[in-house]
């Protein structure tokens, strides 16, 4: 499984959210990391809860300052996070259960995250960017 | 499972701040020790007092972000709510005998660390702005919420 490289064009131009993207990539690399280095199978297991639960409060964040900025899209953007939330916890389960599942819930969360950020995050980075210019005071937003 | 040590890119600057965020890191030491102990007694009891003391932090740490004007404070809150909800699932699962208290403890070390480097960080520099010319009021605050 490839590691994941940060490259600029993930940036949304939102420091709070970059940071959290790129913890998110960590996590997948040390996943990766585990299933294919010498870690044992509770190593693997500690990962892969953690990447889970901190993509899934990374979701809860960012759905939380869609809603302050009034992002129109929010629900679409709410629902394709309800169901990418519903997979990766399918494949909590089954690894629970002894399933060997770690390889392809990285494979998957590095593709439909770097997707996602790519595509559906890019297109409220304009929105946000304009509201915290607007309405936040200095500090929040690093130009 | 190993004892928590404090290290310098856990600080946010802020002092207030960061003398709770050792208190937890305390509490959760205390927690490892009470179950390297076979201490069921005082793992419940760790268990109380750090949802307490965490859920005080978080009241005080949201008011200080209201203060400074953090805009997305109610962001940051969710995630507070999420993570007491999820303590709150370990408590009840303990009080009900399961043996939950070493994931527990993994997950308060992993959680704490995550949130105090990327989300704490986000609202650290404005803080600091707000509250360099206003420590005393802080102190204010700070002693109405933890009675010291």
């Amino acid at each position: 499984m490839p590691y994941v490289h940060w490259s600029d064009d993930l940036d949304t131009g939102i420091p709070v959210i970059d940071n959290q993207h790129k913890r998110i990539v960590e996590y997948i690399n040390r996943l990766c990391e585990a299933v294919e280095g010498q870690a044992t199978r509770e190593q693997v297991h500690e990962v892969l809860d953690q990447v889970v639960d901190y993509t899934l409060t990374h979701f809860a964040f960012e759905e939380e300052m869609l809603e302050i900025v009034e992002y129109p899209d929010l629900e679409q953007h709410r629902k394709s996070h309800e169901a990418f939330s519903q997979r990766i916890r399918q494949y909590q389960q089954d690894f629970a259960e002894g399933h060997d599942v770690a390889s392809e819930l990285g494979e998957t969360l590095r593709d439909w995250l770097m997707n996602h950020i790519r595509k559906d995050d890019h297109e409220y980075g304009h929105m946000v960017r304009d509201w915290m210019h607007a309405h936040a005071p200095n500090g929040v937003l690093q130009d | 499972m190993a004892h928590m040590e404090w290290t310098s890119d856990l600080d946010t600057g802020i002092e207030v701040i960061d003398n709770q965020h050792k208190r937890i890191v305390d509490y959760i030491n205390e927690l490892h020790h009470a179950i390297e102990n076979s201490d069921r007694d005082e793992v419940g009891d760790v268990i109380n007092q750090l949802i307490d003391y965490t859920q005080s932090h978080f009241t005080f740490e949201e008011e200080m972000m209201e203060e400074a004007g953090y805009p997305f404070l109610r962001a940051h809150q969710r995630v507070h709510g999420l993570f007491i909800r999820r303590v709150e699932t370990f408590k009840e699962q303990f009080e009900n005998g399961e043996d939950i208290a070493r994931e527990l403890h993994t997950v308060l070390k992993t959680w704490l660390v995550n949130h105090i480097k990327h989300d704490d960080a986000d609202y650290a520099e404005l803080v600091r702005q707000h509250t360099g010319a206003d420590t005393a009021h802080n102190r204010g605050l700070f002693s109405k919420l933890f009675g010291r």
